[in-house]
Formats: structure tokens, C-alpha cells, sequence
């Protein structure tokens, strides 16, 4: 006989809003690949906008957290669930904070003559940071503690392309200068949300096998 | 700790008799214990280690013999008639159900007290000089209530009323009171089936204190329908469920998990104990 119908209605629902609030993100990541690809300041500024909607729905699953903690006490399962829930929702807000940095910064750079070359390496780079958001989010559905680790090795693509940006930039040279130095922080937040999403499989692994752990150190 | 998979052990899985410990000594050790009342068995075959200075919790439903089974650690089930128990249960490696055993003798080294708080209709310092009467315990008889009544968390709040009955304490004194008989006969172990289940939150919060002081001294056996009340006390926790036979004319309980707390309510290694602890089963 099932108890606590609705506090599991109520731990299902905030599972729900957390992966409603990844589509949020996957929208702002590929407005912040389109924008700095494109050099797109209308739609950059329209994705610095759609922050708060992502901040807003992260604050919406942090106090849903917070109250199932007070009023239920979830234990088991149960409370893994609870608390991969709230460390993912962190892990999407911070996804989105890139996306809006890759947008400031590509207002930053408007006026200045760009690079054929990167702006390609970065769609690529967006691309793979969707890719990875949605393993994540599936892995976490599925409770698919694999799909979760396969998340390292797409981490490893885009931590390549991240580190041949220093080196092109200083291709570049005198004229490319200031443009290629704000671009080698827009990598380096498309990096960050590969790491986000990798976090995000670690809560997956938490979440089935009940133990954490880090799916690689910090010197990697 | 080796994980079980309990699909393929059948219903008698058990995680490890000794409860996730790596080391301690043992107070019981009880094998293959099955307790039948009038032919109807009531509990069946269990086997656990319950360790010296640490609180052991027994949960589970209605009906899963937590209480039939901590009444067999001072053989209280010998006061029920057509009570039978089988197996064995050694304290301190002694069978505690040889013929030769006095169960009185028992009964004082291992104390109990109840979920109703039972104090006699007799004064405050009466209730706790009982006990150490009846056994002769004479010497210095109003230090030992006071050293009881000090363990119990009491002393302070009835220092000055020590002749007053005690059936004018409130329910949380009461079984505070019973927990300080039960140590004024400097007992070993102190089993509780659920002593704060008629407490209001208060009291209960003194209740589980005390329990926490007490476990230096004391090795302590509590049975409890309140999960968190085992979360947030209990070292070890012992998971039982029922059985139902396959025609569903007989139930029986039965231990399913046996571990530490921690691992009990983040990741219990049985379904029935996840299935139980996170309400889906009751």
C-alpha cells in the first residue's frame, strides 16, 4: 500500500520543474552560441534578459527543496532524490550565469574586428555544452548511472577546444588583440557549463548508487 | 559489509548480524530466534549482535515482532502463557534461557521500561528505592536514588518533592522517573519499547537526550514507530517486517535489514526497508 501519496507527488513535481528549468537553459545556451557566433547584440541582450526567468524557476525548486525538507523529512531515496535536485538546480543556474557572461561579453566585443576561425570553434563548443546539458538531464530521468559517466568524455572534447583558443588568439595578433581576449573567457564559459553538466551526472551517480564521489579530480 | 541481493535470498534476507560493526563486544548475541504464542509463531529466525554502549533501534510495522523480540532480551515472554521461544539468546555469552538463569536475576542486569510510564501509586523516592530494597541493596539507599534520579535528568526539577506521589509528575517526569528505577539497580542494559510514543515533543527531546548520555554507561535496546525518533538516536537499526504465507493464513515477522543508522535512512541496501522507510509500504 503506498503512503505519503502526495509528498511523492510533490518530490516528482520538483524532479518535473527541474528538468522544465534545463529546457531554460538549453535555450539560453543556444542563444549565447547564436549571439557570440553572429555577433548578435539585439539577441545578446535579449538572453542577459532571460536570466531572470532561469534564476526565477531556480529559486522556485530551492524553496520546493526546502520545504519537503522541514515538512517531510525525506529519508532513502527519497532524500538523495531531494538533494540531487537542489545541487542540479544549482548547477543550471550556474549554466545560465555563462550564458549571460558569453553575452556581455560579446556586447563587449562588438565594435572589434572578430575571427572566422574561433567564432567556428564556438558554435562547436555550444553545441557540445547542449549536448552535454541534455545527456545530464536524461541521465538524471532515466537514473542511468553510465549515460552519467559518459558525460566525462564529452567534457574531454570540449576541454580540448577550450585549450587551442589561448593559442589562436595569440595568432592572431596586434589588431585581434582585445577581441581575442574577451573571447578566451567566452570559451572559457562554455567550458564551465560542460563542467556544470558533468557535476550534474555526478548527482545522477549519487542518486543511484547512494555514494559521491567526483567523476575526476581537480588536476585533470 | 557485503550487499545481499534479497530477491535472491527470499524473504529472510539480512544485510549482517552484526549490524555494520567492525569491532565492539557484544552484550547479546542472539541466533535463529523464532517466539511462537499458542502455536501461532510471532517472530522467526533471527540472528543479530546488539553492542555494549550504543542505542540499537527495532522498527517496522504493526505486527513484525520489534516488541515481542525485545521482551526476549530480559524474558519477558516467559509471563505470557503459551509463550514459546525458540533459538538461543547469549548475554555476555551465557545462554540467557538456561534452566539454571533466574529471571529475576536477568531482569535486574537488564532493565525495561515501557510506552506507558507505569509508576507505582507510592512517593517519588519510594518508586526508585524499590528496586534496590527488594535486593537488599540497603547501604546508602538515598545516594543511589539521587544518583538515579541525576541520570534520569530529574533531580533537579524534584529535589524538594521526593515524598510526593509520583502519580503527580507529568507524563515526560513519569517516564523519566521509570527510566531512573530502572537504573537504581545499576542494570547493564536498558531496553525501551517505545518510551516517548506517549510523550508530548518536549519531552520526547529529554527522552532522547538522556538516551544519548545514558549510552556511555549503558548499552540501550529501543523499539520505536517513530522512524525519525530511530534517525536521530539510534547507532545501529534493526529493519522487521511481516510475512504473509503464501495462502495468507499466517503472518510472521521477520528481520529484514540489519545496519547502521546512517546507512539504514540514506541507503538502505533491502527495497522493503527503502520501500518502508520512505512510506511506500505500511
Amino acid at each position: 500500500m503506498e503512503m505519503r501519496i502526495s509528498f511523492h507527488e510533490e518530490l516528482a513535481q520538483l524532479e518535473e520543474s527541474l528538468q522544465v528549468e534545463s529546457q531554460l537553459v538549453l535555450r539560453s545556451i543556444r542563444g549565447a552560441t547564436e549571439c557570440v557566433v553572429s555577433q548578435d547584440v539585439e539577441l545578446a541582450d535579449e538572453v542577459i534578459a532571460f536570466d531572470d526567468e532561469i534564476d526565477g524557476s531556480c529559486t522556485e525548486v530551492m524553496q520546493g527543496v526546502e520545504l519537503l525538507l522541514a515538512r517531510q523529512t525525506p529519508v532513502a531515496g527519497d532524500l538523495r532524490l531531494a538533494l540531487s535536485v537542489l545541487y542540479s538546480n544549482l548547477h543550471l543556474e550556474r549554466m545560465g550565469d555563462q550564458c549571460t557572461t558569453i553575452a556581455k561579453l560579446t556586447k563587449l566585443a562588438a565594435d572589434l574586428p572578430p575571427d572566422q576561425q574561433l567564432l567556428d570553434g564556438f558554435r562547436e563548443m555550444g553545441e557540445r555544452a547542449e549536448e552535454m546539458t541534455r545527456v545530464a538531464m536524461l541521465s538524471l530521468h532515466n537514473r542511468d548511472g553510465a549515460l552519467a559517466e559518459s558525460l566525462m568524455d564529452l567534457d574531454e572534447l570540449i576541454d580540448r577546444a577550450n585549450k587551442r583558443v589561448v593559442g589562436r588568439v595569440l595568432e592572431l595578433g596586434q589588431t585581434n588583440l582585445e577581441w581575442g581576449i574577451r573571447m578566451i573567457l567566452v570559451s572559457r564559459c562554455f567550458e564551465r557549463i560542460g563542467d556544470n553538466a558533468v557535476d550534474i551526472g555526478e548527482q545522477t551517480s549519487y542518486l543511484v548508487t547512494g555514494d559521491f564521489r567526483e567523476f575526476t579530480d581537480a588536476s585533470h | 559489509m557485503t550487499q545481499i541481493d534479497a530477491q535472491k535470498l527470499g524473504a529472510l534476507a539480512q544485510t549482517d548480524r552484526t549490524g555494520g560493526a567492525t569491532e565492539g563486544e557484544a552484550v547479546f548475541r542472539v541466533d535463529d530466534l523464532s517466539v511462537s504464542y499458542s502455536g501461532n509463531v510471532a517472530l522467526r529466525g533471527v540472528s543479530l549482535d546488539i553492542f555494549k554502549n550504543s542505542v540499537t533501534a527495532f522498527i517496522g510495522p504493526s505486527g513484525c515482532g520489534k516488541s515481542t523480540f525485545i521482551r526476549c532480551f530480559n524474558r519477558m515472554n516467559d509471563l505470557v502463557p503459551g509463550a514459546a521461544v525458540e533459538g538461543t539468546v547469549l548475554y555476555h555469552g551465557q545462554n540467557l534461557y538456561a534452566g539454571s538463569v533466574d529471571p529475576v536475576e536477568v531482569r535486574r542486569r537488564i532493565g525495561m521500561v515501557f510506552q506507558k510510564p507505569n509508576p507505582f501509586p507510592k512517593s517519588i523516592y519510594d518508586n526508585i528505592a524499590f528496586g534496590p530494597r527488594v535486593l537488599g541493596l540497603k547501604d546508602d539507599l538515598d545516594g543511589r536514588v539521587e544518583r538515579a534520579l541525576r541520570s534520569a535528568a530529574l533531580w533537579d526539577e524534584i529535589r524538594d518533592r521526593l515524598k510526593d506521589n509520583a502519580l503527580g509528575l507529568s507524563g515526560g517526569q513519569q517516564q523519566r522517573l521509570c527510566i531512573a528505577r530502572a537504573l537504581a539497580v545499576e542494570p547493564d542494559v536498558i531496553l525501551m519499547d517505545e518510551p516517548a510514543s506517549a510523550l508530548d515533543p518536549i519531552s520526547t527531546t529529554r527522552i532522547e537526550d538522556l538516551m544519548h548520555e545514558l549510552k556511555d554507561r549503558y548499552t540501550i535496546v529501543i523499539v520505536t514507530h517513530n522512524m525519525q525518533q530511530a534517525a536521530r538516536v539510534a547507532d545501529r537499526t534493526a529493519f522487521f517486517s511481516v510475512e504473509v504465507q503464501d495462502d495468507g493464513s499466517r503472518r510472521n515477522g521477520i528481520l529484514v535489514e540489519y545496519d547502521v543508522t546512517s546507512k539504514i535512512f540514506t541507503n538502505p541496501s533491502d527495497q522493503r526497508t527503502e520501500d518502508y522507510v520512505t512510506g511506500r509500504f505500511g
